[in-house]
């Protein structure tokens, strides 16, 4: 109950910004909370970063559309940002993104203002969404300092709900979620892949929800 | 930002046809397409509903339920299916149901029938007849193959221009010197340019020095007269085949007036191919006791390893083991006779079945009998007794083991004469019963390997002849051919066969390989046709107006394809020093193979329809 109205209460102080993606962004048509998921409009979104930090850099970003319907490849998106920082050692061996390549990407407002024209009216997809969440908010912050109210269910939290007394470490990766639905496994840290992965494993899990589960309810999960 | 989807496009590159696609083809299909998923039981396409997509399975298992029968499909990782219904406009007819969690691909309709349009293999793949995809699948198998034997003929590597030659009336000693002078090994024997014989060192040896004849004799005395002649335009393969079963190393090639023009050695071969069943043909030919004979026809099965090794195509492979089989059948024979003395009447050892064929490959057991001349007198009976005893345990020694039907000389009503096999082939004509023609069909390809080749002619003409009088004898064994067990379709681990089978393998022999021979021995004798290969029989029919000629090519061209699965089994089983079978386990292929396969089945199961239609019901 709470969440909509802050939700609400957020788009509506959105509007008043100047920034147009903002704006648009708060106008949309956004899905009620008491809906039925599996009428929503949902966008998988994955970052790569400069480390698991408060003060991390974005360095690649992918999304892909979906519904319960399915996924649509042609709204695919994925973009390397610019970054002029030097990068944490131990983040470049696992994204495999150089400082080259990082100096080389879109400037992050273009990727912002891409992203927030997808997102609009769209609700977030992550394995982790909090981390997602954070990073989005973060950068928006920064670039309009603004507070971007954000809707978002996590995938592994809803593992944990269907799945919830596994043992061992890893059992909650994303990997070792999609093998639980019999999904194929991709290579990770590519943003687009794991955007891709996290979408399908989504669509897995409705499956297995009832049919009728609200949108709120899943949303409520996510730390 | 990147134009592909990198999970994507690597899994569209290594499933067929879509890795036939341009690079930046496959990068613009991974952004056409639609991701869904389905639960283990989830419907994904119900009978009456209208597609717009292709799809393909990501991961998981579904099952087509084909409308109206309870027949089912599975298809696995990497196969599509619903183009039917996009090749028919959209109207699904058969229902799909997911069998495991399922990942899909979905390649919109209008995509689908774009890459049709400017693409020859996806084209070629999703034609709506699988007899087309079939002859694609075979043109792309055959480029691929690295042998030499495709399209070489013997003029490409022998030694052309005229071989070195002499008149029959030159003296042993002269004709010596002039090889010597020459440097050669075989010498031609030529009288008005026309071939006579040959004359080698080993007849120089044989012939001349060991059986003390003397050197002013005139060669023509000692040569080998009438030698086997090829034309320059025959193929390589034919060489082989005669060179291995003839167990000889030259052969003199002849222009179309008959005169001499060249001479190709089994050396010009191994070198052009590196193959050694020319040489296992010689030591078959040449061993001096059954043990010898033994040790060399055990080498059978490494040559055809080591051809099917080199992409020896299916059918020259066959031809060249079956030319070997041939041969040791022949030199059993021969020292069997060494052992016991000569016959006391002219006789025939004849075989039946593939090696008749001129189709088998390694791991047959034998199937033969004597043909034994009228003129034999009871007392006679026993010298082919021991005869035929003799023969079937030396080949069985060579790997030709003993025949489980008892098809075999060693056998007494295996070792007939003229006369009494005339009256078994007339019972089974004349009275046909579904049991003895059960037993039956394979007498119906027979060929002489060795003795009186004129008996087996006589025998195998009437045989022809009385078959294609006799419509009710035809349509029993058209109903002996639809007994086979065709495969309907391939699971992951099983080929089903009416949803009932806990069968975990494909036989590629009995439900794919008989049905085949059946078809064109049933079709061949319906119609009077002597020829015995399944091939020639083929195209005998179809060249007789019996038969569509594209029919024809589809079921030569589904025996190939299946014939090359099995060739690469075995020679995988004879690598390993086991026994060669037929069972091929589904797993053990590709997706693109277990496509093929199945059109293989409903080219056979068609053929068998055909049958079942024309000649199944003469009885009625």
């Amino acid at each position: 109950m709470l969440q909509g109205w802050r939700f609400r209460r957020g788009l509506e102080r959105l509007a008043q910004c100047d920034v147009p993606a903002l704006r648009n962004y708060a106008r949309a048509d956004w899905p009620e909370r008491a809906a039925p998921a599996r009428q929503a409009r949902f966008i998988a979104l994955d970052f790569e970063l400069d480390g698991l930090k408060d003060n991390a850099h974005l360095l690649q970003a992918g999304w892909v559309p979906f519904t319960v319907e399915g996924i649509d490849l042609g709204g695919a998106r994925t973009f390397d940002i610019r970054s002029g920082k030097r990068l944490d050692d131990a983040a470049v061996t696992i994204h495999g993104i150089g400082e080259q390549r990082a100096r080389e990407g879109a400037p992050l407002a273009d990727v912002v203002a891409a992203l927030l024209g997808d997102l609009a009216g769209a609700v977030i997809v992550a394995h982790g969404a909090s981390i997602e969440r954070g990073a989005l908010q973060g950068a928006v912050r920064k670039l309009h300092g603004a507070a971007l109210p954000v809707r978002a269910v996590c995938t592994l939290a809803i593992e944990r709900h269907l799945s919830p007394r596994l043992t061992g470490t890893g059992s909650y990766r994303l990997g070792a979620a999609r093998n639980r639905h019999g999904l194929p496994d991709y290579d990770a840290h590519d943003a687009l892949t794991d955007a891709l992965a996290a979408a399908e494993l989504f669509l897995a899990q409705l499956r297995r929800l009832p049919a009728d589960q609200r949108l709120g309810t899943l949303e409520a999960m996510t730390p | 930002m990147s134009s592909e989807i990198a999970q994507v496009v690597a899994f569209l590159r290594e499933t067929p046809p879509f890795g036939a696609l341009e690079e930046r083809a496959i990068a613009a299909l991974s952004r056409t397409i639609t991701v869904r998923y389905a639960r283990a039981g989830d419907r994904i396409l119900q009978a009456g509903q209208h597609n717009d997509w292709l799809f393909v399975v990501r991961s998981g298992a579904v099952e087509l339920r084909l409308a109206g029968e309870e027949l089912t499909a599975r298809l696995t990782q990497g196969a599509s299916f619903a183009y039917p219904s996009l090749l028919r406009g959209g109207e699904v007819r058969n229902e799909t149901i997911a069998l495991e969690d399922t990942l899909l691909y979905l390649v919109p309709a209008a995509e689908f029938h774009r890459l049709r349009e400017t693409s020859p293999p996806f084209r070629a793949f999703f034609s709506d007849d699988e007899q087309r995809r079939l002859r694609h699948a075979l043109e792309q198998r055959a480029q691929g193959r690295a042998g030499g034997f495709d399209g070489a003929s013997v003029g490409d590597v022998a030694h052309l221009g005229a071989p070195v030659s002499c008149l029959p009336e030159t003296s042993i000693g002269d004709a010596a010197r002039l090889m010597r002078q020459h440097k050669v090994s075989t010498l031609t024997i030529c009288a008005d340019g026309k071939l006579l014989g040959i004359f080698t060192d080993k007849d120089l040896r044989n012939r001349v020095v060991a059986a003390d004849v003397p050197g002013t004799e005139p060669v023509g005395a000692v040569m080998t007269g009438n030698p086997r002649t090829l034309p320059a335009s025959a193929s390589l393969a034919e060489a082989v085949a005669l060179m291995a079963s003839g167990g000889f190393r030259h052969i003199p090639l002849v222009d179309e007036a008959g005169r001499l023009s060249g001479m190709l050695s089994a050396t010009d071969i191994l070198a052009h191919l590196g193959n050694n069943a020319i040489d296992i043909g010689l030591s078959i030919a040449r061993a001096q006791d059954a043990e010898a004979l033994a040790a060399a026809a055990r080498r059978i099965p490494e040559s055809f390893a080591a051809m099917a090794r080199s992409g020896t195509q299916p059918a020259q492979l066959a031809r060249f083991t079956s030319a070997l089989g041939e041969a040791a059948h022949r030199r059993a024979a021969q020292l069997a006779e060494r052992e016991l003395g000569p016959p006391p009447v002219p006789y025939a050892l004849v075989v039946f079945g593939s090696l008749a064929r001129e189709e088998q490959l390694i791991g047959s057991d034998q199937d033969n009998g004597l043909l034994i001349d009228d003129a034999l007198e009871p007392e006679e009976g026993a010298y082919f007794e021991a005869l035929g005893g003799r023969i079937s345990d030396i080949l069985d020694a060579c790997g030709f083991v003993y025949c489980k039907g008892g098809i075999m000389a060693k056998n007494a009503d295996q070792r007939l004469t003229l006369a009494q096999w005339r009256a078994r082939y007339a019972r089974w004509i004349d009275n046909p019963d579904e049991d003895a023609i059960l037993r039956a069909t394979i007498f119906f390809d027979m060929r002489c390997v060795h003795g009186e080749a004129a008996l087996v002619h006589r025998l195998h003409e009437e045989t022809v002849s009385a078959a294609a009088a006799n419509r009710i004898f035809v349509s029993y064994i058209a109903r002996d051919a639809l007994r086979s067990k065709v495969p309907l379709g391939i699971f992951r681990n099983l080929v089903l066969d009416r949803s009932e089978s806990g069968e975990k393998v494909f036989d590629a022999k009995a439900q794919a390989v008989v049905p085949v021979v059946d078809i064109a021995r049933t079709l061949a004798l319906g119609h009077g046709i002597a020829a015995v290969g399944t091939v020639a029989r083929l195209r005998a029919l179809s060249e007789l107006g019996h038969m569509a000629g594209e029919d024809s090519e589809s079921l030569i061209d589904a025996l190939a394809f299946v014939n090359e699965l099995r060739i690469v089994h075995q020679a995988g089983l004879a690598g390993a020093g086991q026994r060669a079978d037929n069972a091929i386990a589904p797993d053990s292929l590709s997706p693109l193979e277990r496509e093929h396969l199945k059109d293989c089945f409903s080219v056979i199961r068609r053929g068998l329809d055909s049958l079942r239609r024309n000649l199944a019901g003469g009885i009625a």
